[in-house]
């Protein structure tokens, strides 16, 4: 029904997009020193295929090169793949003017869990100058399903945006798919 | 075939007796100079050899006038064949017989139908120019430039005559300043150069948000690169101080090209600051004083920089941010207000 009220706007189809979270835990030898274990998240988005995200939950964001993956195996006596946590988010994207609008279908392993939206506005390089006219984009299409305002937002001010945003956004997302059932809308950028 | 193209002025049997004629003429002038060749034939007496050859010779010479009388004779009866196609010479071309091959006639005439209509198009063209003409051309510019330093005194004293090297002929100068051997003249240059610098640095002070870079990669005349915020970057190509291009670009988007100079012909990828631009041509040439080409730099400034909030402003007609996917991005003259392009009056 989205893609059909875009494609009504006038919005064209432009390809196809994937973003795709594997969660590692922290093995025993990091966590008994004290730390609870912590979740480490490795994602990928096709819009950025040379580059694979690593992020922590509340933590640093890391962006290496794509095969940063071939270094995690090596790695598994500290950080334990679930491989059963696989989520991904894959859909079609659409372009209307300056709009980029990806809409896709967030998977965790064999099931459908919900859709996401990610918006895009190209030209603006800071998320919160042009929040405003994301949102009456976003009503145009989505109607009361528009999100609040994300809290990647209220720390960045006035810095540019970067893709790392994006996937932090995406993380949050997937966290917040995988412990309810809903059908939740982010608004990204 | 050639019957039919040729047109009933040709007469085809005066153009066999003609072609016919020409033998003839090719002949007897043969002969003229076979004769000449021969010289003078053994005779008995030198006189009789003489009269012989004389006589042969003013023979030939006969014939050939006579052939050639025939021949311009029957070219008259033959005509002009071309003067009766429209294409002149060329509409020869149509009668070539391996056609399919070599497509010449038929791009020959649509190369001359193009050209008909452009010389139209051009023609209605250059009269709605001269109906609106703009005034920044660049002989009224340099007779009012010369009053400019007493009109508007600046920090740098010009000399009086630094208005006269204020015209637009300003690049070619150094050339020609060498040939006079003038130096004053170089110097004037330098001290223009220098107030189009002082004139850009006090705008740049003006502005906090704005910064400008100031570069001169083809000799004298400069290229601005002005950054506003984090929100767009502007190409300014500047002649003297009159303000002749400007480009802009998002923030994010690459303003050199590869051997790193300042791009001055490409626009931009995103539809916003496609619109942007074409009003800031706009605004260039509404912003309009000969006298003060300072104040006319420092409006189109001050103009420039309200689209500081290009993504945050609200049309003041609608109120909304979006208008077929595009944010206001007409900004008034005078107000500075924020408009959708199709909202403003």
């Amino acid at each position: 029904m989205l893609s059909k009220k875009l494609e009504l706007l006038g919005a064209e189809k432009h390809g196809a997009f994937g973003v795709d979270c594997e969660t590692y835990h922290t093995a025993a030898a990091i966590s008994s020193q004290g730390q609870t274990g912590k979740l480490m998240y490795v994602m990928h988005n096709s819009e950025y295929p040379l580059s694979c995200f690593a992020l922590f939950e509340n933590g640093p964001c890391l962006i290496a090169d794509a095969n940063f993956d071939t270094l995690m195996v090596k790695l598994k006596g500290f950080f334990q793949n679930a491989k059963a946590n696989k989520i991904e988010s894959r859909g079609t994207r659409y372009q209307y003017c300056d709009f980029l609008v990806k809409v896709g279908t967030v998977t965790m392993g064999p099931s459908a869990r919900g859709i996401s939206v990610e918006v895009e506005y190209c030209p603006c390089v800071i998320a919160n100058d042009c929040w405003n006219l994301l949102m009456e984009f976003m009503q145009s299409f989505m109607g009361s399903h528009t999100p609040s305002i994300p809290s990647v937002f209220g720390t960045k001010h006035d810095s540019i945006y970067s893709p790392a945003d994006t996937m932090v956004q995406y993380m949050e997302l997937f966290n917040k798919i995988r412990k309810q059932q809903q059908v939740p809308v982010a608004g990204i950028r | 075939m050639a019957d039919g193209v040729l047109s009933p002025g040709v007469n085809l049997e005066a153009f066999s007796q003609a072609i016919a004629a020409i033998q003839a003429l090719r002949s007897s002038v043969t002969r003229v100079f076979d004769c000449l060749k021969d010289g003078m034939r053994n005779k008995e007496t030198l006189e009789g050899r003489e009269k012989g050859f004389v006589a042969a010779f003013q023979e030939s010479l006969h014939s050939v006038s006579r052939d050639l009388g025939e021949l311009e004779r029957l070219s008259n009866l033959v005509g002009k064949p071309s003067e009766n196609h429209p294409l002149h010479n060329s509409g020869l071309l149509s009668l070539d017989p391996v056609q399919d091959k070599t497509p010449l006639y038929s791009q020959l005439l649509q190369a001359y139908k193009w050209s008909n209509k452009l010389q139209y198009h051009a023609g209605l063209a250059s009269g709605l120019l001269n109906q609106q003409s703009l005034k920044r051309s660049a002989n009224q510019m340099g007779v009012s430039a010369k009053r400019r330093p007493k009109a508007q005194p600046t920090t740098l004293v010009l000399p009086p005559q630094a208005g006269l090297v204020a015209t637009p002929e300003l690049p070619i100068l150094p050339h020609d300043s060498l040939r006079e051997g003038s130096e004053k003249r170089i110097k004037d240059l330098f001290l223009l150069l220098r107030y189009v610098d002082d004139v850009i640095n006090r705008i740049d002070r003006m502005f906090p948000e704005m910064s400008i870079q100031l570069s001169r990669p083809n000799g004298t005349s400069a290229m601005l690169l002005v950054t506003l915020g984090k929100v767009l970057k502007v190409i300014v190509v500047m002649r003297s101080l009159f303000i002749d291009r400007t480009i802009v670009k998002g923030y994010n988007e690459n303003v050199y090209t590869d051997d790193g100079k300042l791009d001055i012909w490409s626009k931009s990828n995103y539809q916003v600051f496609q619109k942007v631009t074409d009003h800031a041509t706009t605004a260039l040439l509404h912003y309009q004083l000969p006298q003060m080409p300072d104040v006319v730099v420092r409006s189109f400034m001050t103009w420039l920089r309200s689209y500081i909030k290009l993504f945050q402003a609200p049309c003041q007609r609608c109120g909304k941010f979006l208008q077929d996917g595009l944010p206001p991005t007409w900004r008034d003259f005078r107000t500075l207000e924020a408009f959708h392009d199709t909202c403003r009056q």
